[in-house]
């Protein structure tokens, strides 16, 4: 498995609008999502941020890759909601969910990273004035965690991979010991590269 | 360039890496060699004041590294051993962009000299790839123009070649020759430094050996293989 970024390339209207309002906007479709509880109105929120997605031109392929993960829980939820409280409380908790992600997924398929770290970075401005944090350090910290997530992840398939090979059998802390010593090793060598270059 | 080593001591609570250092390095290519655990990262690592010494004064162009540090940080560019650790952003030309972040050149401007960087190193194509899906000297390249893009007075390189196949090793050696600026490449690829203008031998935290390339390394496979 690969993890692949997110954002694809595209002329879409998503991609012609920059990154801040469509930022805001979500925020404030997911404070609406929360308030409505009419099936229908959620209905209709779940098809427009799927209208929202194809328009970003994703592959059918990707797409299914970045959301089969999603299915199981979607399914556990549907399950738990139907058997109590019945059907028309589970319609409304998944088309919510769908929504959401769909909506999420249509903003970070449209958007480079950067620009997303980039309005991070102003938002947290105003905090940095009252000296509550470093927003540089802030974009910093995400960026190097869009950046490591797939490498701790073929880390964690290079120790299995090495155990296999020795015979062992998936053990987790086995997994988890060598990966976490790596990891922080890891970290500190970034740490000194970051140092060098400031 | 002028780099000057004054009794640099680097001591451990348990070992000293460095066993008073006295040197003045100007040359325009530098070559450090030696066994393994011998001192060499550490004296490399002085340079830009990575590691800053116990006792003793490391000074380039006449600034303390101990107390300049900002200042001898920009004038010392560092590439590391394993350029993935190096490149901390998730896009090549945001990771580029970074280092030139504190500078505050407007946009037009740093884009150009990112896109001339890469281009020099014959890397322009990967500017929009994600970092980590580089290969080994894909990604020891792109280290190399993160750290250039930044206009470092010297550039040191701990061993820039030690994780690639042959042919991208002659590609960091040809961007390492045809560097426009004085380099100290710390190495166990020792025809890498057949060319260069004096070879350090540094053995057990001291110089061993400090000559042409042609004697110091023929004393360092007299005397470490």
């Amino acid at each position: 498995m690969m993890i692949e970024p997110l954002y694809i390339d595209g002329h879409g209207p998503l991609h012609r609008v920059p990154a801040a309002p469509k930022l805001a906007l979500l925020v404030v479709a997911g404070l609406v999502l929360f308030a409505v509880r009419d099936p229908r109105w959620l209905g209709l929120a779940a098809a427009l941020a799927a209208l929202l997605v194809w328009s970003t031109g994703v592959g059918a392929a990707a797409l299914w890759r970045q959301l089969r993960g999603l299915i199981w829980v979607l399914a556990a939820i549907g399950v738990f909601t139907l058997v109590f409280q019945g059907w028309l409380a589970a319609a409304a908790v998944l088309l919510r969910i769908a929504a959401l992600v769909g909506l999420a997924l249509a903003v970070t398929l449209s958007t480079r990273s950067s620009a997303l770290i980039a309005v991070c970075e102003q938002a947290l401005r105003p905090l940095q004035r009252l000296d509550l944090l470093d927003a540089g350090k802030v974009a910093l910290a995400l960026a190097l965690a869009l950046r490591f997530v797939p490498e701790i992840w073929r880390h964690y398939q290079e120790i299995r991979e090495a155990q296999a090979a020795r015979g062992l059998a998936r053990h987790p802390l086995a997994l988890v010991v060598p990966l976490v010593v790596r990891t922080l090793k890891r970290a500190e060598q970034v740490a000194q590269a970051i140092d060098a270059r400031s | 360039m002028l780099i000057e080593f004054d009794q640099a001591v680097v001591a451990t609570p348990h070992s000293q890496a460095l066993k008073g250092v006295s040197l003045t390095l100007a040359q325009r290519r530098i070559g450090v060699v030696g066994p393994n655990g011998a001192g060499k990262s550490t004296l490399a690592k002085l340079l830009n004041g990575l590691v800053l010494p116990t006792t003793g004064r490391v000074l380039v162009d006449g600034l303390d590294t101990r107390r300049d540090l900002k200042a001898v940080r920009r004038r010392v560019g560092f590439v590391f051993q394993n350029p993935e650790n190096q490149i901390v952003y998730p896009i090549v030309r945001e990771d580029l962009a970074f280092g030139l972040k504190p500078l505050g050149l407007p946009a037009a401007e740093c884009a150009r000299r990112i896109g001339a960087r890469l281009d020099e190193l014959g890397v322009g194509h990967l500017a929009d790839r994600a970092s980590h899906t580089l290969s080994g000297g894909e990604c020891q390249l792109v280290a190399l123009a993160s750290v250039l893009v930044m206009e470092p007075a010297l550039v040191v390189f701990d061993e820039p070649t030690t994780q690639l196949d042959l042919r991208n090793r002659n590609r960091v050696a040809r961007a390492i020759g045809a560097l426009d600026r004085p380099a100290v490449v710390v190495s166990h690829d020792l025809d890498l430094l057949g060319d260069f203008d004096r070879v350090l031998v540094v053995v057990d935290g001291r110089i061993a050996a400090d000559d042409a390339p042609g004697p110091a390394l023929r004393w360092y496979r007299e005397h470490c293989a």
